[in-house]
């Protein structure tokens, strides 16, 4: 984004200047990733409102109905939908973990002493606490969407 | 409400989702067997015992506040013009409560409601 003229910013690049996140550091790239999976997120929860409805009859229902929870049941429990609960649960723990790194460091933790800037220009605020971080965010997602799949498709629960 | 009032919103309703939601997917496969968890009798059940709707109600309230305004803080850093604010702003809070009814009309419905076969 660049200012222009009369002090009106313009995002010249639109949606591509904060969704590309090539030639930036690795906080950059968690930055995309947690916007992307918030998006994603707030989509399956809009749907997921749709069709636990259905528990009590659908959009217009009136109140619990086994026939209707069947019926939903049938379209969305199949290995489409399970490999679609995978991703949700990828997606949810790696957007909640990375988010509680984003409270830490609005709070002013983990980012390091300010200090003069210097070639090679490497940020301070990324050193070993926000990488590590970031690193345990993926971790715990990719351990958290295996657990759900041994669920899911293994029959663990 | 002021920016810096809706940025504290986001990280309060942030920090009580990732409590919310980490109980909801253990209650999901780990507190209950996958299979019992979805079955209509077990979320009949859930919903019958008050303390739990209130649960579902609050996870709902806090994720759609947390959601909507996260779209509405991504929207509001695409675009900075006044006539785009102010939509985004009433398109935040028009999403919100038509999502928050609409969940609250299934958990109301499934507490009070009278089942059916």
């Amino acid at each position: 984004m660049s200012s222009e003229g009369g002090g009106k910013a313009r995002n010249r690049r639109g949606l591509s200047g904060w969704l590309n996140p090539y030639h930036y550091n690795f906080e950059r790239w968690a930055y995309v990733f947690q916007r992307v999976t918030g998006i994603a997120i707030l989509a399956y929860v809009i749907g997921h409102l749709g069709d636990t409805s259905f528990f009590v009859g659908g959009p217009i229902g009136t109140g619990p109905s086994q026939s209707s929870w069947t019926f939903i049941s049938g379209i969305v429990e199949n290995s489409f939908g399970h490999l679609i609960l995978v991703l949700v649960v990828l997606v949810v723990i790696f957007h909640g973990t990375n988010g509680l790194r984003l409270i830490a460091s609005e709070m002013g933790l983990i980012l390091g002493r300010p200090a003069s800037i210097e070639y090679p220009y490497k940020p301070r605020s990324l050193r070993l606490g926000q990488r590590a971080l970031i690193w345990a965010a993926i971790i715990l997602a990719v351990v958290g969407a295996a657990w759900a799949a041994m669920i899911l498709f293994g029959g663990l629960a | 409400m002021r920016e810096s009032r809706l940025m504290l919103l986001q990280y309060i309703t942030a920090l009580l989702a990732v409590a919310l939601v980490a109980v909801h997917l253990l209650t999901q496969g780990i507190i209950y067997p996958y299979s019992t968890a979805i079955s209509f009798g077990t979320i009949l059940s859930l919903y019958r015992n008050g303390l739990y709707a209130i649960f579902l109600e609050a996870l709902l309230v806090v994720v759609l506040v947390h959601g909507f305004n996260g779209v509405r803080i991504i929207l509001h850093e695409w675009r900075q013009t006044a006539p785009w604010s102010r939509w985004v702003d009433i398109g935040t809070v028009v999403a919100i409560v038509a999502t928050v009814a609409f969940g609250s009309k299934t958990v109301i419905l499934a507490v009070f409601g009278g089942a059916s076969g």
